[in-house]
C-alpha cells in the first residue's frame, strides 16, 4: 500500500528495536504478575495491607495498563486522522473542534487578546508549580496540560482559562500544526486544527484508571466559547463554519468520558491580524 | 519538483510499524523513565550492600551453622575470616559493577541498558519459575522487595522514551 518511501522503507527495521520490543512487552507480562502477586499479597500483612493495596493501585494504573493500552492501540487505532487525538497511551482523546488559519505568533496575540493564558510545558519545575500552588491554593494560570497526540506529534502549545481559582475546572486548548499539504476530509487546507475541551472535575480513567480531569461531554460549548471569546477580541478575525464535519464521531476520550457534539468545525482565520513579530 | 504527500493507509497498522527506529535525536533531553530507571538499579546496589552488612555480621553463626564440608575451605577462625573477605570482596565488586552500569544508562549508552535489563529478565524468569512450577512462596519478607525492583527496573528502562533516549544517536 505505501509505496511512497520505496525500497528505503525494508532497511528501516532493526534487530535491536525488535529486542526493545521483547523487554517491552516483556516488561508488561510481568508488571501483571507484580500487580497479581501486590493483590494477593495485600491480604497477608494485616493494616499493612492498605499500602499493599494502594501500591497495587499505582502499579495497576500508572505501569501496567498504560503498556497494555500503548502495545495494543499502536496495532488497532489507525494512525490516519480520524478527529480525535490520541492520548500518550494510544487511547482516543480529545475531539479536533476547531480549525485556523494564520502563523503561530497571530493565533498567540489573539489569544492573548481573548484572555487566554499559555500553558507551560511539562517540566520538573511546572510539575513542582502544580504542587506547590495546590498546597497553598495559589492558582497557577500557566498550569501545563497533559500531552494529546495528533500527526504522531504532541501538541504545540495550548491555551487555557482558569474558573474562578478552582483548580479542578478550567477551559482548555490544544493546537497542533498540520503537516505541509494536508487537507482536512473533504478537502480544505488548514495551517492548524485545534481541540478545545472544559475539564469539569477531577475523577478516575475508566480505561487506565489513573487520576486525570473528567472533560465536559457537551464539547460544543467549549468550542463555541473559545470561537467566541476570539472574535469578541479582535473585529479582522473571520469565521467559517463547515457544518456537519464530525458528526459521524460521537464517542469517548481517553479518560473514558462520553462527548456529543453537532459535529461543526469553525475555522477562525486570524490571518488578518498583524503578526508579533514578521 | 515533488513534495511528499501524507502516505495512504491501510485500515490497520502492520505489525511491522512497531519496529521502526525510534529516530535520530542527538539533542534530547532526559526523559524520567531514564532517571527512574538508574534511581531504581542504584536502590538495587544499596539492598546490595545491605544484604553484604547482614552477611558480614552475622558469618560467624551462619559459619556455625552450615554443617556443609566444603572441599579445601579451612574450618579456622582464620579461614573463616578469609572466607567472609573473598565473599564480600566479590560482592563489593558485583555491585560496584552494577553502579557503573547506571552511570552507563545515565549518561545514555544504549548497551549497559540492554544488559541490565537481560539480567533482570533473566532473574525474573527465574523467580516465575519457581513460583509457578515449584509453588516456591513469594512474601514480603523475601522475594517480594528484590523482584519488584526487577520489573519495575525493566519497565522503566524499556519504556519508548527511555529506548528512544539511548538510541538518540543511531540513524535509521
Amino acid at each position: 500500500m505505501s509505496t511512497d518511501e520505496g525500497p528505503k522503507r525494508r532497511t528501516r527495521y532493526s534487530i535491536g528495536i525488535a529486542i526493545d520490543w521483547f523487554f517491552f512487552v516483556f516488561a508488561g507480562l510481568a508488571a501483571i504478575w507484580l500487580a497479581y502477586l501486590s493483590f494477593t499479597e495485600s491480604f497477608q500483612v494485616g493494616w499493612w495491607g492498605i499500602l499493599f493495596a494502594l501500591g497495587f493501585w499505582l502499579l495497576l494504573a500508572y505501569l501496567v495498563l498504560p503498556r497494555l493500552h500503548r502495545i495494543l492501540t499502536a496495532i488497532y487505532v489507525p494512525d490516519y486522522f480520524i478527529g480525535r487525538a490520541r492520548t500518550s497511551d494510544g487511547l482516543l482523546g480529545d475531539p479536533v473542534n476547531l480549525a485556523f488559519l494564520g502563523g503561530e505568533d497571530q493565533i498567540e496575540r489573539v489569544m492573548a487578546a481573548a484572555g487566554w493564558t499559555r500553558a507551560d510545558a511539562v517540566t520538573l519545575v511546572s510539575s513542582w508549580h502544580i504542587v506547590s500552588s495546590t498546597l497553598a491554593r495559589r492558582s497557577y494560570h500557566e498550569a501545563p496540560v497533559s500531552p494529546l497526540f495528533l500527526f504522531g506529534r504532541q501538541q504545540d502549545f495550548a491555551y487555557q482559562q482558569e474558573v474562578d481559582g478552582n483548580p479542578a475546572q478550567r477551559h482548555h486548548v490544544r493546537f497542533w500544526r498540520c503537516p505541509d499539504d494536508w487537507l482536512l476530509p473533504g478537502g480544505r487546507r488548514v495551517d492548524w486544527v485545534a481541540a478545545g475541551t472544559f475539564d469539569t472535575s477531577v475523577g478516575l480513567s475508566l480505561f487506565t484508571l489513573q487520576v486525570t480531569h473528567k472533560i465536559d461531554a457537551d464539547t460544543d460549548v467549549e468550542r463555541d466559547h473559545i470561537v467566541a471569546t476570539v472574535t469578541a477580541a479582535d473585529p479582522r478575525i473571520t469565521v467559517d463554519v463547515i457544518e456537519d464535519f464530525s458528526t459521524g464521531y460521537h464517542a469517548r476520550n481517553g479518560g473514558g468520558d462520553s462527548i456529543t457534539t453537532d459535529g461543526d468545525l469553525p475555522i477562525v482565520d486570524v490571518r488578518a491580524v498583524a503578526g508579533a513579530s514578521r | 519538483m515533488t513534495t511528499p504527500t501524507p502516505n495512504k493507509r491501510p485500515a490497520f497498522e502492520p505489525a511491522a510499524r512497531l519496529l521502526t527506529p525510534t529516530g535520530y535525536h542527538p539533542d534530547m533531553p532526559r526523559p524520567a523513565s531514564t532517571v527512574a530507571g538508574v534511581v531504581l538499579v542504584l536502590l538495587r546496589v544499596a539492598a546490595g550492600v545491605v544484604v553484604l552488612a547482614a552477611l558480614a555480621a552475622g558469618w560467624d553463626a551462619l559459619v556455625a551453622s552450615a554443617d556443609v564440608k566444603i572441599e579445601g575451605f579451612d574450618p579456622t577462625p582464620e579461614g573463616q575470616r578469609l572466607a567472609l573477605w573473598v565473599v564480600l570482596s566479590v560482592g563489593a565488586a558485583l555491585l560496584a559493577v552494577e553502579a557503573l552500569l547506571a552511570i552507563l544508562i545515565l549518561r545514555g549508552h544504549n548497551w549497559p541498558r540492554v544488559f541490565v535489563m537481560l539480567i533482570a529478565v533473566f532473574s525474573i524468569s527465574s523467580a516465575f519459575t519457581a513460583w509457578w512450577m515449584l509453588g516456591e512462596e513469594i512474601t514480603l519478607e523475601g522475594t517480594f522487595v528484590s523482584l519488584s525492583l526487577d520489573i519495575l527496573v525493566l519497565l522503566a528502562l524499556s519504556s519508548r522514551s527511555a529506548a528512544a533516549y539511548a538510541r538518540r544517536n543511531e540513524r535509521g
